[in-house]
This record gives structure tokens, C-alpha cells and sequence, in this order.
């Protein structure tokens, strides 16, 4: 009876294998233009955990634990966020969809477990720069995939740019990044004020995704010149004199910024496109918001939400209000609304100018 | 007793069957008649019919009772990916998709009846829907497969790749149905590829004709790009599909490909039984900041100065809003609405002209709008009765950058947005002149309109909410909050009596109508409680 239920688990999971299989000539084009998988050492190929692993474990997770996201997860670097009574208990019991191998016990279990915990044999061809195992080529091949389906149309294919995403290779995220624990946060949560979603990911997921990021940041810094994107070197076209003469007549940005105040030392704090971006517009400006109340008290704060029907600030004690709009009177006073009434009035070289006069403010 | 309670039901359910027509007997079988005039009961073409309107003549829910909408069922499809299709619905079913997945689900209790799932490679980044021929479905995926499935049980009838997800294409789009032809379009910016359309044989797979958006890949000084991932509508008299066709390829550099770089970013209409061009309209010549033209190609009939004219509307990415004649492709009206700063005026055939200095540079162009333009993918309505073609607005500012070390290949460059919002705009067709404009949000909505014969404009703001415009004046008159912004165009349908509004936000689909009686409230009348 117990077989005859294991037989009724595997009999789907060989329906996705037929899948896979139809789709393996893909995947072995689509590696062309990464380091590719060479023969593996003998001393882990001949041994009897890998082989275990060919009989048992390849068919899913890939000849060389690369996985075959999104269905299979990549076993490659298992051993960083799971404990060898926990792989062993898996491998028994099964988990989700996976079926139970009560057989594999003793020292086929022993083996097994030596053999995945061993590092990547392809991880000799990984890109230059790579630190660790766990930016191995073949956890990154396995991460380009995931990338492609999930990131690649904002980021770009390569991870440098594309429709409406930035460039990962020179993201201050991925270069302060070690193991995972910055990107990982940023792709869990999403950013969302950047319209970034939020990705719900595994861990071996994400551990591929990371690896694939990494060696792509790590091949482009290993080419300095001819770098593709904005360097600071790019933004030094202006004139400082005009754009002196902008910020304090025809820009108007004299009105609220000071050279000597609140823009003192900026170009120290910000350089390069960072800079023209917060010239520009400053995301995350913070407004005032005052709501008066039907018996006529008012509150001051500082706006937390607005839409049509509700207005919410968030008061000096950092306690956050609400109201529905039918309800109250508001008044908001925001002053990075000058950054959008200045946008129709300007010319490349107004923007130009003031950028080359904002970075002599050091 | 049993036996004989259930089968006096089921004669009942018998009689009740038979009483309610021929259609409910042609269960999940699309008539293809149907097509060319879609019953309340349906909506069985991406834009609801033919014309790309997204007009309803259903009035049940009107300006005066829509305070009263409320919540009918939601469908969690319980996984991340967020619902940017628009439903199908035909005899009782709803159709619709995320990347890799199509669910079909009841439309009157919203509950799963069957469910595919077929994991792939390739881009991901959303997906609009399937199509309908007869008992077919027809369903794009990432790794440019035209797959045929059975709408009774998702099952698969044929399968075939009609492009190369390894030279970089993908596709998202729901095919066309026209006659016996299921015409499909193809995605890929990140390479230089040639855009095309495909024609399929419904019952075999067998490609009928392929029609190139561009000349082959290393023509010399010829542009590559012009994908045709939305869409197109289709006037039956003419017998021309139209279709909006990408940006050109390298995106942002545009010295490889000198000249207008037909036929992208333009406007194109097609033979649909030869693949044939009758005509190209482009509204972007040369365009080097990503402004697809993909937008839907809305099919007007009706009077333009005086005029009895045969008419497609298209508010473009580009921030131009372009009234052709379909008969010709001849320009009666190009009018931005919204902030645009990259022509130098519009020459005579009603082509904004490109100004050479707002092309991508080292130091960076300040554009409007941004990539993503003055509108996208959500569909805009057209409402006759107003004359008012509503859309989805995104006034933006961004700059682009391109320099040599960037290459001709691919994206060949780099922009950032740098700022902009959600704004409904309901434009007078005639003189492109904004009636009313409603505000969304910052950043931009995303949300498709809908509009009704009761004078009702459908659509979502950019914090997750619903909202019921009253076309006449864009003011709100009821809204739901549905937890994130709407990425997809709304639907609605009537069955049984009861008119539906459907949205979506995130993963999940929500139906909306008027309150019924309850079968417990109906008893009480009738015992005069």
C-alpha cells in the first residue's frame, strides 16, 4: 500500500520530468553564455554518495544539484541553512511534494550527506571574484534562471539596467551585500516607493539569485574601463557659474536651499546620477499636513497618507492619526511640490549647469 | 424517498436547462458568430469585443445606485505573481491568467473549476490573458509557446514554440481570434529581434502567415525591435486587424538604425486572412526612448467635424493622443495629453517629429514622459455617448543616458524615472482637449478603464482602490479598497439578471455587484414577515 502511494507521488513528479526533459536542450543553450559545467574531480563523482545522489536525488534537483527552479530547488550550499539530521529527515520522510527515501539510511545516508554538503566541482570555473561557495557557477546558473523569470525585465538580462530598473552592478545594496543579507531583505520586502514588488522566494532560491547577482557585479568590476551607466565622470558637462546664476535667479531654488545651510557639503554626502536624481526630485521629501477637526481642534503632523477619502499624519510623538477626508479639513504644506512646478521650465543645459555648480558645494 | 426527492430536482434541473436556451447547451463552446457581437452574458475577445472600446452596454448599475456595489465573491489564486489579464467569460466561465497559470473559475460563486499550471524559462514579467475558438483556448507563455487547451478541463489539444526564448524572446500577449485564424505576437527588448505576427491554424497549430515588423537582423542601417506584444482589434467590414507594434532595437541608441525605423512604434493594419499590410502609421519615427505603440488600437465609428468617419483612436505611450482614419491611415488629429518635450513639432503626415537633441547622451536627457510613458498596457475606454475616450494618464519626468561603452546591442543605454502620477483624463476625441481630469496618485495607478451605458467610468487609483467615476464629470461616486494597486483593465458581464464588475489587485480577482436577496429574506417576504 505504501508503494503504491509513493508510486502515485512519483507518477506526476515524471509527468514534470517529461517536461523538464522536453525543455533540457533550453537549458543547455540558454548556459551558453556562462562558464559551463566541466567534468567533475573524480574522487566526489566515483563516490558512493554521488552516486546515491545520480540514482536518487539528480532526477529533480539536476546532475549537479543546480536545481530546476522553479519546480525543484538547487541543493548547491544546502548545508549553510539546513543541519544533517534536518537534510536526512527530509531525504526519509519526504517534504511537500518530495517523496520519502525510508531506503536510504546507514552508510548510503552518511555518503549522501558528505557528498551534498561537498563544494560545487564547476565552482573552479566560477566568474573571477567570487567569494565564497555559495557564488558558485553552477547556484549561479541556477539563479540566472530565477533572474530571467522574475528580475530581468526592470534589471536588465545582464543585471545592469533595463525597463525602469537600476543597474545591480553598481546597486550600493549588492556591493554592501555579503551572503544574501542585504539583497535578500530588499527582494523579500520589494520597494515598494520604487514600485519594486516584493518576491516570496526560498531560501535555496534566493541563495542562487544572490549568487548570480554577485557574479555579475563581480564580472563587471572586473572590466573598469569602457563601463557601461552613468559614472560620475559622465556628469561634468556644466557650466558652475551658470548653474550658480540658475539656483539663485530663474531656478528659483534659492527660495528654500541654501549653499551655506541645508545644501552645505552636499556634494560630499552625494555624487554622480545620485545626486542629479536628488537635484532633481528628492524622493521621500516629507510634508506637513494640519487637520482641523469637526469640534475645531487642530493637529499638526507630518503627512503619513493621503488619498481621496483618507488623510493620516504622523504627530511629534510619532503616533500616527487618521481621518476620513468627509469627516475633517486639511491643509498640506509641501514644499518639494517647487521640484514639480520646475520641471516644464527646464533645459538639458539649466540641468547640466546646476549639477556642475552642486558639486563644488563639497 | 431519496431517490425520488432527487429525481424530481433533477427533472427540474432538466426543464430549467432546456428552458434557458441553446447557448447554455453549447456549454464552454464558443460560437464564433458571437464574436463579431457579444452577447451580456460574455466576454469573449481581451477587449470584450472587436472595437477595443471596452464599452458596455449593460446599465444595471447605474450613476444612482453604485453606492450600493458591493462585493459578490474574490478568487485567491494564492501565489505572487500579480493578475494583469482580463478575463474571459463564456457560458459561465471565467478565464484568465497569471505567467505559467490559467485558472477557470465560476462566474456567478467565483469558485475554482479547474486550474493549469505549466512551469517555464523565460521572462516573466506578466501576462494578459488566453483567447477562445469554439471548445479551444489558446494561451501564450514565457518560452514562446501558442498552447491550445481544452476549456472544459485544461486539458492540452496542441502545443507549439512560434519564437526562440534562447534568442531572447518571450511573450505575455492574448492572442487574436479572427475566423479561423489565432493570431499571436511575440516580446523581446533585450535583444535585436525582429518583432512579428503570427497566424495559427486553430484546430492543427500549422502557421497560416507570419507578418515582419522589421527587416531581418544585420540589415544594414535598418532597425530591428517592433514587437507586438498587446492585443490588436479588428474591423470585419474592412477585413483588417490593427495592431500596435514596439519600440525599435538597439532601444536607446538610434545611430545604428538612421531614418523612422519602420514599421516600429507604429500603428499597422493588416489583412487578417493573407498577412498582408494594407497600411503603417508610425507614431513615433526614430524613436529612442522605449514608447511602444502597443497601446490599443480603439475602432470608432461616428461623426469627426461633420463628418461621418471610420476612425481608430490610440492614446500612445509617447504622450500623443492620434485620431487616424482607419479606412486610409490618413492623421485627423495628433495632440499630446500630457507634458511631452522630445518633438520639434508635428510634420504633415501628423507624425510628431523627433528632436535630435532629446536622444539619449552621455551626460542624460531630461524627458517627458518617462519609459513607461504617458499611458501602457491598461486599456483606455472609449464612451459613445460623451464622446469622451477616457485613459489612464502618467504625466513623468526621467533622463536618459546613452554613451558609447553602452553598445548597439539590446537596451544600448540607461534612464531613470524621476517622477510622476496617476491621472484619469477624459479626452474629447474630437479636439483632443481634456473635459475632466481626475487625480490617481503619486507614481501612477496602473489600472485599465471600463465605461457603461449608465454612465458609469471604472477604474483604480494608486493606492488600491476601486474606483466608479461618473463619465459626465470624473467625479467619484463609490470606491473599495482592494489592498494594492489594480494592474489590470476591468471587465464586466451579466448573468442571471445581475450585472458584475470585475477587478483585480495583487493575486486576486474580485467580482462586484449590486446586493441580491438572500434566499432567507426572499422566504420572509413571502410569508409577509
Amino acid at each position: 500500500m505504501k508503494r503504491l502511494r509513493d508510486v502515485a507521488i512519483l507518477t506526476p513528479l515524471i509527468a514534470c520530468l517529461a517536461f523538464y526533459l522536453a525543455q533540457a536542450p533550453i537549458q543547455a543553450a540558454s548556459k551558453a553564455a556562462t562558464p559551463t559545467q566541466t567534468a567533475q574531480p573524480a574522487s566526489t563523482q566515483d563516490s558512493p554518495g554521488s552516486k546515491s545522489y545520480s540514482t536518487n536525488c539528480a532526477i529533480c534537483h539536476g546532475d549537479n544539484r543546480e536545481g530546476i527552479l522553479p519546480a525543484f530547488p538547487p541543493l548547491l550550499g544546502i548545508q549553510h541553512h539546513l543541519t544533517d539530521p534536518q537534510i536526512s529527515e527530509i531525504i526519509q520522510k519526504g517534504k511537500d511534494r518530495m517523496p520519502g527515501f525510508p531506503d536510504i539510511k546507514g552508510d548510503e545516508m552518511s555518503s549522501l550527506l558528505h557528498y551534498l554538503a561537498s563544494a560545487d566541482p564547476s565552482a573552479a570555473t566560477a566568474v573571477p571574484g567570487a567569494k565564497s561557495t555559495s557564488q558558485s557557477s553552477g547556484l549561479a546558473d541556477a539563479g540566472g534562471a530565477l533572474f530571467l523569470q522574475n528580475c530581468a525585465f526592470c534589471h536588465g538580462r545582464d543585471t545592469m539596467g533595463g525597463e525602469s530598473g537600476p543597474d545591480l552592478t553598481r546597486s550600493k545594496v549588492v556591493l554592501a551585500d555579503v551572503n544574501g543579507d542585504q539583497i535578500s531583505q530588499v527582494v523579500h520586502e520589494g520597494r515598494p516607493e520604487k514600485k519594486m514588488p516584493a518576491f516570496n522566494f526560498s531560501a535555496p532560491e534566493m541563495q542562487s539569485l544572490v549568487a548570480f547577482i554577485h557574479a555579475r557585479a563581480a564580472l563587471a568590476a572586473s572590466n573598469p574601463g569602457g563601463r557601461r551607466g552613468v559614472d560620475v565622470s559622465d556628469l561634468q558637462t556644466g557650466n558652475a557659474e551658470a548653474g550658480k546664476q540658475y539656483f539663485t535667479g530663474a531656478g528659483g531654488c534659492s527660495q528654500c536651499h541654501s549653499p551655506t545651510g541645508d545644501l552645505a557639503g552636499v556634494a560630499k554626502r552625494f555624487e554622480g546620477l545620485e545626486l542629479e536624481q536628488r537635484m532633481l526630485y528628492p524622493r521621500g521629501a516629507r510634508s506637513k499636513v494640519t487637520v482641523t477637526l469637526p469640534s475645531g481642534q487642530q493637529m499638526n503632523g507630518t503627512l503619513a497618507y493621503l488619498d481621496e477619502f483618507v488623510v493620516a499624519l504622523r504627530d511629534a510623538k510619532g503616533t500616527y492619526h487618521s481621518w476620513q477626508i468627509a469627516n475633517v479639513k486639511y491643509n498640506v504644506n509641501s514644499p518639494v511640490e517647487a521640484h514639480v512646478n520646475q520641471f516644464s521650465k527646464y533645459t538639458d543645459a539649466d540641468i547640466h549647469n546646476l549639477m556642475a555648480y552642486l558639486q563644488t558645494l563639497r | 424517498m431519496k431517490l425520488r426527492k432527487d429525481a424530481s430536482a433533477l427533472a427540474i434541473m432538466a426543464i430549467l436547462f432546456l428552458a434557458a436556451g441553446p447557448i447554455h447547451l453549447a456549454a464552454q463552446n464558443l460560437d464564433p458568430a458571437n464574436l463579431l457581437k457579444p452577447p451580456a452574458d460574455s466576454w469573449p475577445l481581451y477587449h470584450g469585443d472587436y472595437s477595443g472600446k471596452r464599452h458596455s452596454s449593460l446599465s444595471q448599475i447605474t450613476p444612482q445606485n453604485v453606492a450600493n456595489l458591493s462585493l459578490a465573491w474574490a478568487f485567491q489564486t494564492n501565489q505572487g505573481a500579480q493578475i494583469k489579464s482580463s478575463p474571459l467569460l463564456v457560458d459561465g466561465v471565467l478565464f484568465f491568467t497569471v505567467p505559467d497559470n490559467i485558472w477557470a473559475v465560476d462566474a456567478r460563486s467565483g469558485h475554482q473549476i479547474w486550474h493549469y499550471n505549466r512551469p517555464s524559462k523565460g521572462e516573466h514579467i506578466g501576462h494578459r490573458g488566453v483567447a477562445m475558438y469554439k471548445g479551444w483556448l489558446y494561451f501564450t507563455t514565457p518560452d514562446c509557446h501558442l498552447i491550445s487547451l481544452n476549456a472544459k478541463d485544461g486539458s492540452v489539444h496542441w502545443d507549439k514554440q512560434f519564437a526562440d526564448p534562447n534568442q531572447g524572446y518571450w511573450s505575455t500577449m492574448a492572442p487574436l481570434v479572427v475566423g479561423n485564424h489565432i493570431i499571436a505576437g511575440v516580446s523581446g527588448d533585450f535583444d535585436n529581434l525582429v518583432g512579428y505576427l503570427r497566424s495559427f491554424d486553430p484546430e492543427t497549430g500549422e502557421t497560416q502567415w507570419r507578418w515582419n515588423s522589421t527587416p531581418p537582423a544585420g540589415t544594414p542601417n535598418a532597425t530591428t525591435g517592433g514587437m507586438t506584444w498587446m492585443t490588436g482589434t479588428y474591423d470585419p467590414e474592412l477585413n483588417l486587424i490593427y495592431w500596435g507594434t514596439g519600440n525599435p532595437t538597439p532601444v536607446l541608441n538610434g545611430q545604428t538604425r538612421p531614418g523612422d525605423d519602420p514599421y516600429t512604434c507604429s500603428i499597422v493594419a493588416i489583412n487578417p486572412d493573407t498577412g498582408k499590410l494594407a497600411w503603417g502609421f508610425q507614431v513615433s519615427p526614430h524613436d529612442t526612448h522605449d514608447w511602444d505603440a502597443v497601446e490599443t488600437p480603439v475602432l470608432v465609428d461616428a461623426d469627426f467635424h461633420g463628418k461621418p468617419r471610420k476612425m481608430l483612436m490610440q492614446s500612445s505611450r509617447n504622450g500623443f493622443f492620434f485620431v487616424l482614419d482607419r479606412v486610409t491611415g490618413q492623421s485627423l488629429l495628433t495632440v499630446p495629453y500630457g507634458p511631452v518635450n522630445w518633438n520639434l513639432g508635428i510634420d504633415k503626415q501628423g507624425r510628431p517629429i523627433p528632436d535630435p537633441a532629446k536622444e539619449p547622451a552621455p551626460d542624460g536627457r531630461f524627458i517627458a514622459p518617462d519609459e513607461g510613458g504617458m499611458t501602457n498596457y491598461r486599456a483606455p475606454s472609449f464612451d459613445p455617448k460623451t464622446g469622451l475616450f477616457i485613459v489612464d494618464a502618467h504625466p513623468s519626468y526621467s533622463i536618459y543616458f546613452a554613451k558609447p561603452a553602452d553598445g548597439t546591442y539590446g537596451w544600448a543605454g540607461a534612464d531613470y524615472g524621476l517622477w510622476g502620477k496617476g491621472v484619469i483624463e477624459a479626452i474629447d476625441y474630437q479636439t483632443g482637449k481634456i473635459r475632466w481630469s481626475h487625480e490617481l496618485g503619486p507614481g501612477g495607478s496602473g489600472a485599465g478603464v471600463l465605461t457603461t451605458d449608465s454612465g458609469l467610468t471604472i477604474t483604480g487609483d494608486a493606492f488600491g482602490s476601486v474606483l466608479a467615476l461618473n463619465t459626465s464629470d470624473g467625479k467619484t461616486l463609490w470606491h473599495a479598497g482592494m489592498g494594492d494597486p489594480m494592474q489590470s483593465s476591468p471587465i464586466t458581464y451579466q448573468l442571471d439578471g445581475r450585472q458584475y464588475i470585475l477587478t483585480s489587485s495583487g493575486g486576486v480577482l474580485f467580482a462586484w455587484a449590486l446586493p441580491q436577496p438572500t434566499p432567507a429574506s426572499l422566504h420572509s417576504q413571502a410569508r409577509g414577515n
